[in-house]
């Protein structure tokens, strides 16, 4: 029997103002797996429809039509709680603006996904900072994220998505807002997760030459899939 | 998530904004105060009230009995109130005489303050019935009204007027133009507040046997008597059993009488002040509501305020109940602290409020109930006005959470 796929998306639909005349067609009918361990990245221009694909794969979202299976479970009948799980312990984040909470300090920061899944004290702390030392950034880690730059700022972002030792990283434009330099800092730091530990990165970028990094390149233009290929292969 | 961390990171949020927080408690502050003075100095004046009423003499009842043949009808109502003694504890006669009383250049015709004392004619029980104790030598006896002894015991005021600290057992005074003998005084009633002048004048008499009006200028025998009955719960059946006797007494036609009690309308008095307590409280009441309403505004400006970080929390794993818990804790630490801080704003205005408005010696604290029930009510505002934001900002879709700015 074929072992089910880690995400497994079929015909899936985003519409805004359906049958409307201002009718959007976000996500227009995307089918798409990806396995364990891959590391694929989702390419398209502003407004193809790559973050709200993104979003409904985190499950920050809900398709208007279409099925999605997650480690074999389908996502749709789950409860509030039970996608907040599968969020806090199954995916971690990176946005593109940080996203970090600017009243709490950097190791609070990245304690925070594990207060979620009630980890306690001198534990939390514990792999907290570890989180930290792999970003490099634990002497970092009570400062507040307005005391720190950008690239920090994602590195900080970056552990809080790693500190749940998240089987799936999804990094919305995780460079767009640094410089070429800690952009490559940051995508290194992906790809060392990717190759040592096995987890399964979903990038999505708008930039061409940080898709090459990926070994899979998804390519998405007006909902739809439009190349699938593995990098080797895909033309851009 | 348990609640010890929701309470931390509540923490956070309100020490982090210390301005906004303030503000937002000086509403349910000020609310929790006000309610606790109010109540509370309306409470210390029943307390006043009630002390009063019962240095009158708790349980009095009044008797008015008069027959037109000038018939003495003290001995007949006093042997009858002997035969109900578990009903009725004591009887006297009640007339007074205004009229000048003099211990050597001492005359109470040049009292500024107080002019002449008011002089009971009683007999052994007028203390009792009236509430007065004794504080030196000794009270008015059975046999003094049967022999017309001219003794007299003076309030704690007229002997002050009189002897200044000089001892006035056995001294002789004149009242009335007649020469009594000083056999003890009443120890002091009452003290202080704002019934102070009553207490004054209570406090300014001299009792003398019934017996003795003949020697003042009073019109034939008493027709004013006091009885008093041994607890509220008898009070009824006390004045239903004289009022029947003394109907008997004072025939249709031949005279006049009635037996009433003051208890009546000390409680009619007492069940206004109760009414008005409540009213003030509610007023009080009202501004606490208004202040709820402004944490729950101030919650909701953090809801959109906080609109990304909700979208984080979420995204991260942040349940919708963590959510609501969070924001719930936050609008009730808010609450609860503006409580304790009302609370002792609360106790320190009352004890003010009881020394200047009420004039009371000893210092007016909220009662127990009262502070607890300020309390608990702020941290009931807490959670009530906390929930609608909580909910609201429990709601939104992550993804359109992170998306506000």
């Amino acid at each position: 029997m074929e072992q089910t796929k880690l995400i497994d998306i079929q015909d899936v639909y985003k519409i805004y103002n359906e049958d409307q005349e201002n009718e959007v067609r976000a996500l227009d009918g995307v089918t798409l797996t990806i396995d364990r361990g891959e590391f694929v990245a989702i390419v398209g221009a502003s407004g193809s429809g790559k973050s709200t694909l993104m979003n409904i794969l985190g499950c920050l979202d809900v398709p208007t039509y279409g099925e999605y299976y997650l480690d074999g479970n389908d996502v749709s009948v789950l409860t509030d709680q039970e996608l907040s799980k599968i969020r806090n312990r199954e995916i971690g984040f990176i946005f593109q603006g940080y996203n970090l909470i600017p009243a709490l300090t950097a190791l609070e920061n990245v304690e925070l996904p594990l207060v979620y899944q009630g980890i306690h004290g001198e534990k939390r702390q514990a792999v907290a900072f570890d989180a930290l030392e792999r970003v490099a950034l634990e002497d970092r880690a009570d400062r507040r994220p307005a005391e720190l730059s950008g690239g920090q700022q994602q590195r900080i972002a970056v552990a809080r998505a790693i500190a749940t030792r998240a089987p799936i990283i999804m990094a919305d434009e995780p460079t767009g807002a640094l410089d070429s330099k800690t952009g490559e800092h940051v995508l290194e730091i992906l790809h060392t997760l990717n190759r040592e530990v096995g987890t399964t990165i979903i990038l999505i970028t708008h930039d061409i030459k940080i898709a090459r990094t990926a070994k899979r390149i998804v390519q998405i233009s007006d909902g739809k899939i439009i190349q699938d290929r593995p990098r080797e292969e895909a033309v851009l | 998530m348990n609640l010890k961390q929701a309470f931390k990171m509540s923490m956070q949020s309100v020490t982090a904004n210390k301005v906004r927080s303030f503000l937002t408690m000086l509403g349910i502050i000020i609310g929790v105060a006000a309610v606790m003075i109010l109540v509370s100095i309306v409470q210390g004046g029943n307390q006043e009230m009630e002390e009063y009423y019962k240095s009158l003499g708790t349980n009095k009842i009044d008797i008015y009995a008069y027959r037109y043949n000038q018939v003495d009808l003290t001995e007949d109502i006093m042997r009858y109130c002997m035969t109900i003694p578990d009903l009725v504890e004591g009887f006297t006669p009640a007339g007074t005489a205004y009229t000048t009383v003099r211990y050597r250049t001492a005359n109470t015709e040049n009292n500024q303050d107080f002019g002449n004392p008011q002089v009971y004619l009683g007999n052994q029980d007028f203390a009792v019935c009236n509430n007065y104790t004794l504080d030196s030598g000794r009270d008015i006896s059975y046999l003094d009204c049967q022999r017309y002894n001219k003794v007299v015991v003076l309030g704690s005021k007229l002997k002050e007027y009189l002897f200044q600290a000089q001892d006035p057992v056995g001294q002789q005074i004149t009242i009335g133009g007649q020469r009594y003998e000083v056999i003890g005084t009443y120890a002091s009633v009452g003290e202080g507040g704002s019934y102070s002048w009553s207490y004054d004048y209570m406090n300014y008499v001299a009792v003398v046997p019934y017996t003795c009006s003949r020697y003042l200028e009073t019109y034939g025998p008493p027709s004013n008597f006091v009885a008093k009955a041994t607890s509220p719960d008898t009070l009824n059946e006390a004045i239903t059993r004289i009022g029947s006797y003394v109907a008997g007494l004072v025939p249709m036609g031949t005279g006049d009488y009635s037996v009433t009690t003051q208890q009546t309308w000390q409680e009619e008095s007492q069940d206004a002040n109760r009414l008005q307590s409540m009213i003030l409280g509610g007023i009080a009441g009202i501004s606490l509501l208004v202040g709820g309403i402004g944490i729950m505004n101030i919650m909701l400006v953090t809801v959109t305020e906080r609109t990304r970080e909700i979208g984080i929390r979420k995204a991260i794993g942040g349940s919708r109940r963590s959510i609501i818990v969070q924001f719930l804790i936050e609008a009730s630490v808010l609450c609860g602290m503006g409580g304790v801080f009302g609370v002792v704003l609360g106790y320190l205005g009352t004890v003010i409020a009881g020394k200047l408005l009420l004039q009371m010696e000893e210092v007016l604290l909220p009662s127990a109930g009262l502070t607890a029930g300020a309390l608990v009510f702020s941290a009931l505002l807490g959670v009530g006005f906390g929930l609608y934001p909580a909910i609201k900002a429990s709601g939104l879709q992550p993804v359109e959470a992170l998306r506000a700015d």
